[in-house]
């Protein structure tokens, strides 16, 4: 296991009247080269969950485990960690603060003790993955790019660390479809042909559906179900009372099934459903 | 986020919280007055006294009125230290080679820090019962009778509730944006000053940044609604004062002229 999460819980400002707790007890593990999703309502506890995968936050009670070590037992040099698991948080062009996208695409690499012609590479490569061509971007100021492309350059700060794993909060909102489809299409390249863990974090059912082996699902704090999409999606009435929606093709075949259609309800692709759809009509 | 409990609002009924914040404010002025004019210990006594009875009606839980307190500690701490050391007259109670620690200087350290305590838990007990909004209304009122002198009241009270809406918000932020920066590697625990104060170029600038866009929005908000300042401005909550405020002001005053008279 990769990363691992027993009994976790976390509260925020304990001991004040604004006490809120926002995981409870939490327990999952995700292995190496997976891609995983963390669907659930606003406030489920989603972000807070992945900022203990890297040391950002401590849990109250219970472990967080990287390849099988207590992050808060021993001596776990933190900062080593965050390189490793790299994390993307919501917005991201709001952390972009450099006169360069070079120098800020440089920045986690330089915090790493890189410098000259390896830090050079490691620009280019986060860019580069991106899709962002490094001698145009390079020096120009990441405040005078459009909102898409500062995304993108915050994600190639992300990978010019080189991470193994990369958690990403959200990361087409507030995109336009076409930049959501670019975005999502580079990540699942980065997972297939580098074999990077991925754990999104995402409100788009859609697009978790279609990319993730796994989900996990949160609703007030408490992970209540996880699965593989088409395991998951099979209980459609909890996913609908947590407040989630399905993905609409799968909500389409649910819909039809509640109509006393006897069809297959666990696929999600516009191919796979329409066949369905087509063959369910001509057996009947 | 860390301890913000620092005159953060508490949302409640008490008798303290449905006081007119005008009295309140009116009644804050006039016992940080008598805090200044009291002399002797009785007065403090006294003072001490009347506060714990409003705090107890105020109905306020007590550990996190304390913890609003924390910041102050060593500032109180920091008074006392030095008027014992540098305040010199009267018999000497404690000498070690040339520091020796002499009547005057307990006698006003004491009193300093008693006057600082009783500063402080008097205006906490204000703005822990007081939203912002009551807050500015108050301000607003009380600084009418300047306007003849160009003083802008309700700017000023604008500007206050614009910044104190503002500050959680901001708080949250920068939390958000430190994170992020941590995420890729920043550290701002180690090192020495010049390092440190280096280290907070990644926070600063995306801080300020989104300050400065959220103010442009903000504006550009309040223009989309006819925003033109105070002129003719009617209220959502008119502010009126009842038995219960007169009554209020009353004990105050009359609390506060027991106080300074014991001391005279």
């Amino acid at each position: 296991m990769l990363i691992e999460t027993r009994n976790l819980t976390h509260i925020y400002m304990p001991g004040t009247p604004f006490q809120v707790e926002a995981l409870k007890e939490v327990s999952l593990g995700i292995e190496r080269g997976e891609f995983v999703g963390i669907i659930g309502e606003t406030g489920s506890g989603k972000s807070t969950l992945v900022q203990h995968f890297n040391g950002l936050l401590k849990p109250n009670s219970g472990e967080v485990l990287f390849e099988g070590q207590n992050l808060w037992r021993g001596d776990v040099d933190l900062k080593k960690l965050r390189s490793r698991v790299a994390l993307l948080f919501q917005f991201p062009e709001y952390q972009l603060f450099e006169e360069t996208v070079f120098k800020d695409v440089a920045f986690g690499p330089r915090n790493l003790g890189l410098e000259g012609d390896e830090l050079e590479e490691r620009v280019r490569y986060g860019l580069e993955m991106m899709e962002l061509d490094y001698k145009t971007y390079k020096d120009r100021s990441p405040f005078n790019l459009s909102g898409g492309e500062k995304r993108r350059v915050a994600m190639a700060g992300i990978l010019a660390m080189r991470p193994e794993v990369v958690i990403l909060d959200e990361p087409t909102a507030g995109m336009d479809p076409a930049g959501r489809r670019h975005l999502m299409g580079q990540i699942e390249r980065l997972h297939r042909e580098e074999n990077l863990t991925v754990i999104l974090v995402t409100h788009n059912m859609e697009e978790v559906s279609r990319l993730a082996e796994r989900l996990f699902v949160f609703s007030k704090g408490q992970l209540v179900l996880q699965g593989t999409p088409s395991v998951v999606f099979q209980s459609a009435s909890l996913i609908r009372e947590i407040g989630l929606d399905l993905p609409p093709l799968t909500d389409l075949l649910h819909r039809l099934k509640e109509c006393g259609q006897n069809i297959r309800t666990d696929l999600f692709s516009l191919e796979e459903t329409g066949r369905e759809i087509l063959q369910h009509y001509r057996r009947a | 986020m860390r301890s913000v409990t620092l005159g953060h609002y508490l949302p409640g009924n008490s008798l303290l919280h449905r006081l007119d914040p005008r009295i309140k404010l009116l009644s804050l002025l006039i016992l940080i007055i008598a805090l200044f004019l009291v002399r002797t210990f009785t007065g403090f006594i006294l003072f001490a006294v009347f506060i714990l009875i409003v705090f107890f009606g105020s109905r306020l839980p007590w550990r996190y009125f304390l913890r609003g307190l924390r910041p102050i500690l060593y500032i109180a701490l920091f008074t006392l230290v030095l008027h014992f050391l540098f305040t010199k007259g009267g018999e000497v109670y404690w000498r070690l080679g040339v520091i020796t620690v002499e009547e005057a200087g307990v006698y006003l350290g004491a009193f300093m820090t008693l006057r600082l305590v009783l500063l402080v838990i008097t205006t906490l007990l204000v703005t822990l019962t007081t939203s912002p909004i009551a807050f500015a209304d108050g301000i607003e009122f009380l600084l009418r009778p300047f306007r003849r002198l160009g003083i802008p009241g309700h700017e000023i009270a604008m500007m206050m509730t614009i910044a104190l809406r503002f500050i959680p918000t901001l708080m949250e932020e920068s939390d958000k944006i430190r994170k992020a920066q941590m995420a890729r590697g920043a550290d701002f625990e180690t090192g020495n000053v010049f390092r440190r104060a280096r280290s907070l170029v990644p926070l600063l600038v995306p801080l300020f940044v989104s300050a400065f866009r959220r103010a442009d929005e903000l504006a550009v908000a309040m223009e989309a609604r006819c925003y033109r300042g105070g002129e003719n401005r009617t209220k959502l909550r008119e502010l009126r004062t009842s038995l219960l405020d007169y009554l209020g002001i009353l004990t105050v005053a009359g609390v506060t002229i027991a106080i300074v008279l014991s001391g005279v």
